[in-house]
This record gives C-alpha cells, sequence and structure tokens, in this order.
C-alpha cells in the first residue's frame, strides 16, 4: 500500500509536511463546513439567526426550530413514507440484481453478452430521458399519487445486476456444482451458497440502493402529483420554501434539512467501508 | 443438463429484465416515437399525431420556444463542462492527499469529503441557498473578513449557474475522489521507484507516471460526472425556478416544465431525444479521444 508513495517519502524538510497537513485541513474544513453550519444554524433562536455578523456557534442551543417543522409539515408520516419507498424498494433491487447477476455470471445462454450490454447501457440514461411516458404510463396502470407508483418502476436496475455480476464471477464453481449434486435447486444455491460468500457486496448495494431511493426527488415529485400524504421526506421538505425567504426562518429550513440529512448519513457512518469498497470494486474488475 | 440451465437463466433473468424491459427501455422508445408526435401528456398514447420533424424545427425555431431550448440547452452544456473542469483536477488532489502516506489522516479526510455525497440534493440546495444569502449569509462574511465585498451568488445572472456547479461540485468531488483513489492504488509502487532512482522529482513522477495511468480512471470519471450533471434538478426547481432571467433554466428542469406540467409531451420528448443524442455524441467523443491517446 505504501509502496507507491515511496517518491515521496524520502527525507523531506518537515515544512512540506506542515504543508501537507494544512492542505488536508483546508479541505476537511471546506467539505464539512456547509452540514456543520446546518446543524448549528438550526439549534439557533431566530435573533442569533438574523445577527450580522453572523453567530457561529448558538449561546442557547434550543429545538424550537425542531418544533416549528413539525407545524409546517407531518414528520413523521413523511419519514415513515422513505421509510417505505426506500425499504421495498431496496429489498426489490437485491432480489433481482442477485437473480439477473448469478445468471450472467454463472451460465452460458445465446445473448448473453448482448443482453448484457443492453441492460447496462440504460445505466448511463439519464432518468429524465424516460421522465414523460413514464409519468403516462404510471398513471394509466393506476398507480399514479401513490408510493406503489414511486416504488414499482425501480424495483430493477442495471448498477444492481453489474455489481453483483462482477462479484459472483468471483465465486467458486466447485461450490455451486457441488451444491447441485446435492440436488439443489438453483433458487437456492443462490440464496444460500452464493449470497453469503458475496455477502460485503451485498451489503454495499442494500445502502447505496437505500440512501439513493431515500434522497430520490425527481420521480416522486413528479408521480406524486400533489398528494402530500404520501411525501417522502425530501418532497415535504420543498413545503418549507415558503419560509425560506429572510432570515428569520433559517433555523426552521436549516431543522428540516438535518432530519431529511440525518438517516442516510447515520447508515453511511457505519456501514461507509462497504460503500467505499463497492465503488474501488466496481471500478478495477472486469 | 445445459438445457435444464437455461430453463433456470430464464427464471433467473426474467424479473430484472421485465422490470427493466416496461420501465426504462420501453419508455425510452416511447420518448423516441413520441418525439416525432404531436401529442398532450394529459391524453392516451394512442390520440397522438404524427408531424414528422415538426417538433425538432420548433426546439430550433426563432420562437420563444427554440429560445428557451437553447438557451437551456447552452446553460445544461456550461454547467457541464465547468463541473467536469472542476471536479476532475480536484479529484486528483485530493485522492493523493488522502493515499499519501507521509502523515496520518488521510482516511479520515477521505470520510470526510465522502459524506457530503449522502446528502439528499433538496437539503444540498437548501443549506446553500442561505450559504448564498447575500447579507447574512456565511460565505459573503466569510469574503468580507478576506477583504472581498459581498457577491450576488444566486440573485444574479451572471454569477447564478457557477453559484450552483459549486454547490454540486461540493457534493459529488468525495465520490470522484474515491474513484481516484481506487485509480492510484492500480499504479505500480516500482514505477516509482524505478523513477526515483532515475532521478525523477515528484513533478516529474506526476506528469510522465501518476497522470499518464489514471487516464482510464479520469476518462470514466469524466463519463459519470457528465451523466450527473445533465440530471441537475433540484436547486433549480426549489431555488431559482430556472432564473433570474433564464440563466439557471437546465434542461432536466426544462423538459419537466415543457413535458409535464406544460403537458407538450411531444415537445418534451424531442428535446429529450436531443439530450439523448447529446449525450451520446460527447461520451464518443471522450473514448475516441482517450483511445487515440492510448494508441500514441
Amino acid at each position: 500500500m505504501s509502496a507507491p508513495t515511496r517518491s515521496l517519502t524520502r527525507k523531506r524538510p518537515s515544512g512540506r509536511k506542515a504543508l501537507l497537513a494544512t492542505a488536508m485541513l483546508l479541505v476537511a474544513v471546506a467539505s464539512a463546513f456547509p452540514l456543520a453550519w446546518m446543524v448549528l444554524s438550526s439549534l439557533k433562536t431566530p435573533a442569533e439567526t438574523m445577527q450580522v455578523p453572523p453567530v457561529w456557534i448558538p449561546h442557547t442551543p434550543t429545538l424550537e426550530a425542531y418544533g416549528k417543522v413539525a407545524g409546517v409539515i407531518n414528520v413523521g408520516r413523511s419519514m415513515w413514507n422513505s421509510l417505505v419507498i426506500a425499504t421495498i424498494t431496496t429489498a426489490g433491487i437485491l432480489v433481482t440484481s442477485m437473480m439477473a447477476g448469478y445468471a450472467f455470471a454463472k451460465y452460458s445462454f445465446p445473448g448473453r453478452s448482448l443482453l448484457f450490454s443492453l441492460l447496462i447501457a440504460t445505466m448511463f440514461l439519464p432518468p429524465i430521458v424516460t421522465l414523460i411516458p413514464l409519468y403516462r404510463m404510471v398513471g394509466s396502470i393506476g398507480l399514479s399519487a401513490s408510493l406503489a407508483g414511486i416504488i414499482v418502476p425501480n424495483l430493477a436496475n442495471a448498477f444492481g445486476i453489474f455489481l453483483m455480476r462482477q462479484f459472483i464471477a468471483g465465486v467458486p464453481d466447485e461450490l455451486i456444482d457441488a451444491a447441485r449434486m446435492d440436488g439443489a435447486s438453483e433458487l437456492l444455491i443462490l440464496f444460500k451458497i452464493v449470497a453469503p460468500s458475496v455477502a460485503p457486496a451485498i451489503a454495499a448495494l442494500a445502502l447505496f440502493a437505500f440512501v439513493y431511493h431515500w434522497n430520490s426527488y425527481l420521480w416522486p415529485l413528479t408521480v406524486l402529483q400533489g398528494n402530500a400524504d404520501a411525501y417522502p421526506i425530501v418532497i415535504s421538505l420543498s413545503r418549507l420554501l415558503s419560509y425560506n425567504r429572510g432570515a428569520v426562518n433559517t433555523g426552521l429550513v436549516m431543522a428540516g434539512a438535518t432530519l431529511a440529512v440525518l438517516p442516510p448519513l447515520i447508515l453511511f457512518v457505519f456501514l461507509q467501508r462497504f460503500f467505499v469498497d463497492s465503488i474501488v470494486g466496481s471500478t478495477i474488475k472486469g | 443438463m445445459a438445457k435444464a440451465f437455461r430453463a433456470s437463466a430464464g427464471i433467473m433473468l426474467a424479473p430484472a429484465v421485465t422490470l427493466i424491459g416496461v420501465f426504462v427501455l420501453l419508455p425510452m422508445l416511447l420518448t423516441v416515437w413520441l418525439s416525432f408526435q404531436d401529442w398532450s401528456t394529459q391524453t392516451p398514447f394512442s390520440d397522438a399525431s404524427f408531424v414528422g420533424l415538426g417538433n425538432f424545427h420548433e426546439i430550433f425555431s426563432p420562437t420563444s420556444v427554440g429560445r428557451d431550448f437553447k438557451t437551456a440547452l447552452l446553460n445544461t452544456t456550461i454547467y457541464t463542462a465547468l463541473s467536469v473542469v472542476l471536479i476532475l483536477p480536484l479529484s486528483v488532489v485530493f485522492g493523493l492527499l488522502v493515499y499519501q502516506r507521509e502523515i496520518a489522516g488521510g482516511t479520515a479526510l477521505r470520510t470526510v469529503l465522502f459524506s457530503t455525497y449522502m446528502v439528499p440534493m433538496i437539503a444540498v440546495a437548501l443549506v446553500w441557498s442561505k450559504l448564498y444569502s447575500p447579507s447574512e449569509g456565511p460565505l459573503n462574511q466569510l469574503l468580507g473578513l478576506a477583504g472581498i465585498g459581498p457577491q450576488p451568488w444566486l440573485s444574479s445572472p451572471r454569477s447564478a449557474l457557477v453559484s450552483i456547479v459549486f454547490l454540486n461540485v461540493w457534493q459529488q468531488v468525495g465520490y470522484f475522489t474515491v474513484l481516484a483513489i481506487a485509480g492510484l492504488t492500480q499504479i505500480p509502487g516500482s514505477l516509482y521507484e524505478a523513477a526515483t532512482l532515475d532521478g525523477a522529482n515528484g513533478r516529474e513522477q506526476f506528469r510522465f507516471i501518476t497522470l499518464p495511468l489514471l487516464r482510464r480512471t479520469l476518462l470514466f470519471s469524466a463519463v459519470i460526472a457528465i451523466i450527473n450533471a445533465v440530471q441537475v434538478f433540484e436547486p433549480v426547481a426549489l431555488i431559482t425556478q430556472g432564473g433570474p432571467v433564464g440563466s439557471t433554466n437546465v434542461l432536466t428542469y426544462h423538459i419537466r416544465r415543457v413535458g409535464i406540467e406544460r403537458a407538450q409531451g411531444g415537445l418534451g420528448s424531442a428535446m429529450a431525444v436531443m439530450l439523448m443524442l447529446s449525450l451520446i455524441v460527447c461520451v464518443s467523443a471522450l473514448f475516441a479521444f482517450a483511445n487515440r491517446k492510448d494508441s500514441e
């Protein structure tokens, strides 16, 4: 791991290390500043958010702003909707990706590489390209303005298939053949033998999918057509927009943003190893 | 045995292929078909009537429809180019900062950088709209400390689009830093040792070893950064609504406004097709450029 940086570790003046440390600190502060400021502002009183020059650290931290958010949007309902959307979508993506990834990694069948390329190509398609007909299609099957309308079109995606194929290809064929000898069905082999040996990749995909669909905005906004009962938290947040003018409501807006940010950020803090490993794995392999 | 596997392959592939076929490939084909039709998004597909290249003529015409589309196309191009030009070099510099082993703290820096990628864009937009606030916003306050006068940020047509680029770079750069680190770990250490023996200094090693061997990674990063950049929506929908005076009207926002809100499905689809074609041309050009470099 350290070999490639040997050139940098020749005897150097300590000024170089100080420079390096300063650069790293500056980058870290610049990167962390907006979120730190968001949390700090959510704890300020309205008087403090209006002060010029600004108060950086609230003198008497208060949760008053969070209470006000609860008065404008239905926080519990929105968070629950987000949880339902992200959890069911993630579960669907895991199952469909593992099945398809297994087929592409371990079976040979006519048209395999053509079908794989076709599916992978959709990974590079910006969602706006399909938005207009998809909106009409989902409406005509009676799923608009509902959670199902948000979830169903997203139950499979190319990234998941790609990631699963990359990792399942590394599972030894002998392991699978031995299970076949014992008469295990292919689905049983996939979920009992293959899945445990690619567990870190599955964890990574689960986290990616959960965070992506927790944060997703364009499709839910389009399909829900103003049905506020089904709003996930990120859509409910736009209701705070009318409070966005004027510094007096900065705390309110920042408290709302903090609520939406916390679940994905907490997941990330505990499980970041899987995120990073799978990004590295998906670019290097294959 | 082989025949049995073929049946299993069918079962394993059916859910994913059906879902992606119905909800991605079919709507993509419908977008292409609708781009040649006069069709209101409020009506069934069967109500569409063929108009040939009419929609394409209209979105490039000197009328207000054409002007708005061309502005959106130009804004998206500027936004995408600026994002890529800022994100790629920063990702390499930050990647080197994380990857170096001279002083500790690389992994912590990676965590901080990557954490912003987890933040929903809607929250990024809300937070930055407050950071950019002209009077009491912290950015102008900090600039004031450095003796620089207050900037208009999102409220001026000259700086609004660039301000949105900045918040995009802030959110995304950590992801691309991780990609750059993945590329750096692939470079054999022996190359640096040999170069050191030959008396190459750090700058020369970066120029002749690190950069050339990162080219594949940077190509991949550029493609992803472009695809991500054309999807910018939340800051525009939430904060600027395409303004001031159209300066932040980008394609994803504009296509949704035309195709969904105004229900002009044919026109919106023609715009979406132009976006798709632009992306294909752009990505193909990148690959052609990289391959020519490879064969040099």
